[in-house]
């Protein structure tokens, strides 16, 4: 689809009724301390896909490999720094762990940032530290914060009409901390209208986008006329015209004319070419992938594709943590190099910016960070007798991985360093999220200090509007 | 540049731009004009008049363009302001050449027409008008124009600047309550020019100017202040400056009002005094109400009426009509208790003779406590930030006063007693200021003790602490001292200050808001919450009591009498009526209930609603009332409305406020991976329980039975029933699958889908025997569960299960308490939405997550919502089973199922075009899909989901 041309549809179509609701949302724009129009950034990407690492992926087993030490009944915790080996990628001098080689094989396209620092929360809760990351703002706060993906539904829009400016896959809300993690998947003081479209399985995602199961599109149309006409007749309100109801009767109307389009299709996994399907299908992450793939390539703005977060499980490996991250290797590599390649070989690469990153990092030994000790979550005992202890099942927070793709980064680039020998900390060019977040708002042309006046506080996209982007990522 | 001697020249010439610019604008406006009489080829003589004069406009204009770029360049001007002014500068002299040269190759013939050179000159002069008017900005102050228009100077008046230049400048010595006014007079001219670049957070230039220390401190260059010596005082000095000068303040192209800047000069002169006093710099409300006496008007009997008829004289504005009784019932009815009034009510009611119908309905409405207390319960949910779930349960960060509210609703609780119980409370309601907690360690302004002085502030007391728990307010007059000193009255320990979460090294004095009101100090926790309660409820703090009637104001008419609700401070559209409304509201007991019948028994209430083409115009201040708004249903009137027209959208709460005799949880087999309890996977399950039953006569059996996803039943070996929707309880008579002995009851349960998600069995059995002796079977963790596969034989009683496992009790949380769970008949059979736990629907229709107060909602109809309403398969579910009732009530009946759904959903029967056309839907017999799509076309009608 040629997004320029959809773009002008969509004004065509929905126009004045996004117009009509921008007006009237509460939260008031505000440029503070410039009365005049804001000086605007050429952006570098229109789409971005997080590929979300839910539960805190250990960079030393995954982008980061340290020194290798195989298991062994009688090896002190204290040597494990990574239990794999480390294997090259395609950039010269670049290693990766074992087990991650597809994505180190299009890693010429991409960036590795390996010194983020995630924030000292104090007693670690995966959660909050994920709510940290998706808003930039540290939870509880007094106003509900925005995550990323709305900021940017709500700055730039949809690309494609049929789109939703901001969808997120792969998480459930019925697992533990479900709660917790809602509180982050929203618009907050934006207004849902900004939410996040949620596909918790990228093979149903098409559900979401057509008539109701079981409706033919003949009974559809029909089911609308019928609405209409009862409308037209209702006499009740016809007295003048009310906002409200042309403002119902105008979503109505726009829902409809979505639901009724054939674009919606993009949602479609089962159009693949089996081979391509199959290349994607690690298990629903990998799916995701394939989806977001789609939806990169036919206007999509934000996508994010998650591995799913549930205590105790996925990356939150608090015991076996050595299997596991063999595991969770297999269902991220090869579906992940795919996207990547795919992307490139269509050309989107250049104008969608992939980032795949995780809430923290894990360590045998250390909990939280040096200096800034928290409680244990998990014994771990000084000799491994039990491949069990093998691994990394503690929360470390001072140091992990971030890979980017595409959307003007520069390819090849490292950024950032941490430690060697354990802790193995950032100890160059340290990354903080409100970084991370005004890098990926300046690939997209949003200006750092876009904010808005909720209840007299101006509430910006990173705290005080003072977060500056990471120059360096970008060529 | 080393030589000076140059420089000067070139300054010089730059200081003539803003003597030449005005020779072009003149000229080519002259020029246009002229241009204009000789359109259509007359006054040709004049041509030759306008030729010279865009030649010389020409000239002057790129002349003058040059002198700007020289003055800009060594006059140092730089800002956006300027930038803009030079962009247009330039782009008006090459458009004025360009008209000029288009004006000579047509003149010579080589253009046929003037169009062309035409358009050129009335763009130029757009441009140069443009240009003009920023440079104008530049030297005059970018409000020159505006701020002698009406009603921009929203904070300051310089009325009493005035009156104190012309008292105390003649004096020699000033009294302290005179120097106390001047100093307090020159904070709030500061306050409103300087603060939001010197305060203690931007300190600009080093300098802060919101506190003594700083004033006194000066900046970077230096002091700013020489008390006693005006001229000596570089703050005098640079707010003296030319506009265009370098130093001037403010910056931004603002100007001090002459009033200002000699206001103080005084002050410096007379000692630069520091009042001792707080300055309060924005609007405040009086705390007290004013008590105003109703008008004596013959031709109304509701005070609410009496004052309205003054209002509406005032602005000229005629009584408009009130609604007809079919109508207003439907409106007392969602308003009161949330729900649609029976169509047999309606008619019942539009019968009635009684002249006093409608305050009968309405008493009888609010005696109603249940379905009043069910309705209410979510604004009050919505206001104390109370929900069934969301964040800061998991670690015990977070407490419900559900209970609480549900009893103080069902018994009306005095407003002040509830108030009191909130504020120093019982266990029961102590959730409010126990604030949500998360694991680790928070930002200082969000501390619960701060969380508990903010939403004391926003909800009950309509005053915003949020800002002034991290800063001093930017918008209210609300100090970070009293915000801490506030939030001490709830903590264990003395307060820390923290500005922007650093601590600044000052403790907090514990204090309410508005001190005058009372002292809150004392040695205890306990003892501070008590003299807090007292001193909140005091009739003397008349803030409380609007703040509350405000919001049933805007409630039951869709507009607060201020608006915003949280800031009291603002402006009502009518005080009068506010402040009658609080003092009634005090003087009739606090009692909520009798506040909602004064409001609804009036005719005020019983107005047309007002329409208005725009939302913007109804949330400001020019607002003008004229009748309720319309307003959308809530989440929660629409789920109920639709679960009583239709079938239940919701049929399990999270809140039960009777206990029933049941104590059965959901259960499943247990599920582990990597040594932890997992959701289920789908698939079978198997599931037994085994029972000895003694020799007696067996007068009555049943079951009651919902399984997450479907199931089959058997007992003793035979099959007895199966199900698919675990929302719908089975109710089973079971008397003939029992015996003397064992017996067995054996269920296949499956978890259907692709994901591992809950699946649980919940199970029920009462037996009664002849003698009276009851038994009661519940399902729980004696029952055993294997994943199979089992082969055909399990279901007997004497199937062999000791290694199965024992099932796993999922508790009710996932699925809640089904309504229709229970032995006895009777009560309703849809669960009310304002007891249901937060869920997708209603979240997508605007029920707020209550992780923050929220006191209103978003009524603008959303995409997301539309698409939830559309295709939304919660919703569809809804209509499908609404099909199968009501084709199994009405059959193939067409014209009673019209009719019968117009009068149940929207109270009145179908015109003849209506029928006609939902006639023709149904077709010759009515099918399941049919029906469904009436309902939905039926329940998105902008006439089912407004009240109105």
């Amino acid at each position: 689809m040629d997004i320029n041309n959809s773009r002008r549809d969509f004004t065509k179509k929905m126009g004045k009724a996004s117009f009509a609701a921008a007006a009237t949302s509460i939260p008031t724009a505000s440029f503070l301390g410039s009365c005049n129009s804001v000086p605007t950034i050429a952006s570098k990407a229109d789409t971005v896909i997080l590929l979300w690492m839910a539960g805190g992926m250990a960079h030393t087993e995954t982008f980061d490999p340290k020194a290798y030490v195989p298991y062994e009944k009688g090896v002190e915790s204290k040597r494990v720094l990574s239990t794999f080996p480390k294997v090259p990628t395609v950039v010269d001098g670049l290693h990766f762990s074992q087990g991650l080689e597809s994505i180190g094989s299009v890693m010429d396209k991409g960036a590795i940032i390996r010194s983020y620092r995630s924030a000292d929360l104090g007693h670690i809760l995966h959660t909050r530290h994920q709510y940290h990351w998706h808003t930039c703002y540290e939870p509880p706060q007094s106003v509900q914060a925005p995550h990323l993906g709305a900021w940017i539904a709500k700055e730039l829009g949809p690309v494609s009409p049929v789109i939703p400016p901001f969808i997120a896959m792969g998480q459930r809300f019925t697992v533990g901390e479900g709660e917790e993690l809602k509180a982050f998947h929203s618009a907050g003081f934006l207004g849902s209208e900004y939410g996040p479209f949620l596909i918790p399985d990228p093979s149903s995602g098409l559900d979401s986008v057509r008539p109701p199961q079981g409706m033919s599109l003949k009974r559809f149309e029909a089911r609308y006329k019928l609405y209409k006409e009862l409308a037209d007749k209702s006499g009740i309100m016809e007295r003048g015209s009310d906002y409200q109801r042309e403002s119902l009767m105008r979503s109505m109307e726009q829902s409809y004319r979505l639901l009724n389009s054939p674009e919606a299709q993009v949602f479609d996994l089962s159009q693949e070419p089996k081979k391509v399907y199959d290349t994607y299908n690690t298990g629903r992450f990998g799916l995701g992938c394939l989806l977001a793939k789609r939806l990169a390539m036919n206007g999509g703005r934000f996508i994010s594709v998650s591995t799913e977060y549930e205590p105790f499980l996925g990356w939150d490996t608090h015991e076996n943590g050595h299997l596991r991250a063999a595991k969770m290797k297999e269902l991220i590599d090869r579906p992940i190099a795919q996207l990547i390649k795919d992307l490139d070989a269509s050309g989107h690469l250049d104008r969608t910016l992939v980032i795949l990153a995780s809430e923290f990092s894990r360590d045998a030994i250390m909990e939280g960070r040096p200096g800034e000790p928290v409680k244990d979550q998990v014994n771990q005992p000084d000799i491994i007798e039990n491949e069990k202890f093998y691994g990394m099942h503690r929360h470390f927070t001072n140091g992990s991985s971030i890979v980017l793709w595409g959307g003007g980064v520069k390819k090849g680039l490292v950024y950032g360093k941490t430690a060697d020998e354990r802790p193995c900390s950032s100890i160059e060019d340290p990354v903080v999220i409100d970084q991370v977040h005004q890098s990926i708002y300046h690939a997209l042309g949003i200006h750092p200090e876009t904010n808005y006046t909720i209840e007299g506080r101006p509430f910006y996209t990173t705290p005080d509007g003072q977060g500056k982007p990471i120059m360096e990522l970008f060529g | 540049m080393e030589d000076s001697t140059w420089i000067w020249i070139l300054r010089f010439f730059g200081r003539l731009h803003p003597l030449t610019v005005h020779f072009p604008i003149g000229l080519l406006i002259v020029a246009f004009f002229m241009e204009l009489f000789t359109i259509g080829g007359k006054r040709q003589p004049l041509r030759e008049g306008i030729q010279w004069m865009v030649y010389l406009g020409a000239a002057f204009a790129i002349l003058a363009a040059i002198l700007g770029l020289l003055l800009r360049t060594y006059d140092d001007y730089t800002g956006d302001l300027v930038r803009f002014h030079q962009n247009m500068g330039i782009a008006a002299a090459v458009s004025v050449a360009l008209t000029a040269l288009l004006l000579r190759i047509t003149l010579k013939g080589k253009l046929s027409s003037f169009i062309g050179y035409r358009s050129a000159l009335g763009c130029t002069v757009i441009i140069l008008g443009t240009a003009g008017h920023l440079g104008a900005q530049l030297t005059h102050g970018e409000d020159f124009l505006t701020d002698i228009l009406p009603g921009n100077n929203r904070f300051y008046d310089d009325s009493k600047a005035v009156a104190l230049l012309t008292d105390l400048s003649p004096l020699d010595s000033l009294s302290e309550a005179q120097q106390d006014d001047l100093n307090l007079e020159v904070r709030a001219i500061l306050a409103q020019n300087c603060y939001q670049c010197h305060n203690e957070n931007k300190q600009k230039g080093e300098l802060v100017l919101d506190s003594k220390r700083g004033v006194f401190k000066g900046g970077k260059s230096g002091s700013v202040i020489a008390p006693g010596r005006t001229a000596d005082s570089e703050l005098y000095r640079r707010i003296t400056l030319s506009p265009n000068h370098d130093d001037v303040m403010p910056k931004k192209g603002k100007v001090l009002k002459d009033t200002e800047i000699d206001l103080i000069g005084l002050w410096i002169e007379k000692g630069a005094y520091w009042s001792d006093r707080a300055l309060k710099v924005f609007p405040e409300a009086p705390l007290a109400l004013s008590k105003p006496n109703l008008p004596n008007i013959s031709g109304e009997n509701h005070p609410i009426d009496k004052l309205v008829d003054v209002y509406f004289e005032e602005h000229d504005i005629d009584w408009p009509a009130v609604v007809d009784d079919k109508t207003f019932v439907r409106r007392a009815y969602l308003d009161i208790v949330g729900l649609l009034p029976e169509p047999g009510k309606i008619a019942q009611f539009v019968r009635d003779q009684n002249p006093g119908k409608r305050n009968v309905l309405i008493d009888a409405l609010l005696d109603d406590n249940t379905n009043y207390t069910q309705h209410w319960l979510s604004f009050w949910n919505d206001l104390l930030r109370n929900d069934y779930s969301g964040t800061g349960y998991i670690g015990r960060g977070r407490k419900q006063i559900t209970d609480w509210l549900y009893r103080s609703l069902e018994q009306n609780k005095p407003y002040n007693l509830m108030v009191k119980e909130l504020v120093d409370p019982t266990e029961a309601s102590e959730g409010f200021i126990k604030g949500i907690q998360w694991r680790g360690v928070v930002n200082a302004s969000q501390r619960t003790e701060m969380q508990a002085a903010q939403n004391i502030g926003q909800s009950l007391m309509g005053v915003n602490v949020k800002c002034a728990s991290c800063h001093n307010s930017f918008v209210s007059n609300l100090t970070l001292e009293q915000s801490y000193g506030f939030a001490s009255v709830f903590a264990d320990s003395v307060l820390e200050l923290n500005r922007c979460d650093k601590p600044i090294g000052k403790m907090a004095q514990v204090n309410f808001l508005y001190p005058e009101l009372g002292e809150v100090a004392a040695e205890t926790l306990k003892e501070r919450l008590r003299l807090l309660s007292e001193v909140m409820v005091k009739p003397e703090n008349g803030r409380l009591y609007r703040t509350i009637t405000n919001r049933f104001w805007k409630r039951l008419l869709g507009r607060g009498i201020i608006e915003p609700m949280d800031e009291m401070d603002g402006t009502p559209w009518d005080s009068a009526l506010l402040d009658w409304l609080a003092a009634d509201f005090i003087a009739t007991g606090h009692d909520l209930k009798h506040l909602i019948k004064t409001i609804m028994t009036s005719k005020t209430y019983q107005l047309q609603i007002a329409v208005y083409g725009e939302q913007q115009m109804v949330k400001s201040d020019a607002y003008i009332f004229q009748g309720p708004l319309l307003r959308r249903m809530s989440a929660e009137q629409f789920s109920d409305a639709v679960s009583q027209v239709v079938a239940p959208v919701y049929h399990a709460v999270s809140y039960t406020p009777q206990k029933g005799e049941l104590s059965s949880n959901r259960i499943w087999h247990r599920e582990v991976k990597y040594d932890r309890d997992v959701l289920p996977d789908p698939g079978k399950r198997y599931f037994r329980r085994t029972f000895t039953l003694a020799n007696k006569e067996i007068a009555m059996a049943e079951v009651l039975i919902s399984v997450d996803h479907s199931y089959q039943l058997h007992m003793s070996g035979k099959k007895v029933s199966q199900g698919t929707d675990w929302r719908k309880v089975d109710k089973l008579e079971v008397g003939e699958f029992l015996s003397p002995g064992g017996n067995t009851i054996a269920i296949e349960g499956t978890n259907e889908g692709s994901m591992a998600k809950p699946a649980g069995i919940l199970f029920a059995m009462k037996i009664r025997y002849a003698d009276g002796e009851e038994v009661l079977i519940q399902s729980g963790e004696k029952w055993k569960s294997t994943p199979g596969p089992v082969d055909e034989n399990w279901t007997a009683p004497d199937y062999n299960d000791t290694n199965w496992a024992n099932a796993k009790d999922f508790g009710s949380r996932h699925w809640d308490a089904l309504v229709n769970f229970k032995f006895a008949e009777g009560g309703p059979n849809f669960a009310r939405a304002s007891l249901v736990k937060q869920h997708p629907f209603m979240k997508a229709l605007g029920r707020p997550s209550r992780e923050n107060v929220t006191t209103s909602r978003d009524e603008q109809a959303t995409l997301l919502q539309a698409l939830e309403l559309t295709n939304g398969v919660y919703f569809n579910q809804v209509l499908a089973d609404g099909a199968d009732r009501w084709l199994e009530k009405y059959g193939n009946d067409k014209e009673d199922i019209v009719t019968s759904l117009y009068h149940s959903s929207l109270g009145r029967k179908p015109t003849k075009q209506e029928k006609k056309v939902m006639l023709a839907v149904l077709g010759t017999e009515p099918t399941k899909e049919a029906l469904q799509d009436l309902f939905w076309s039926t329940l998105i009608l902008p006439e089912f989901q407004f009240i109105y």
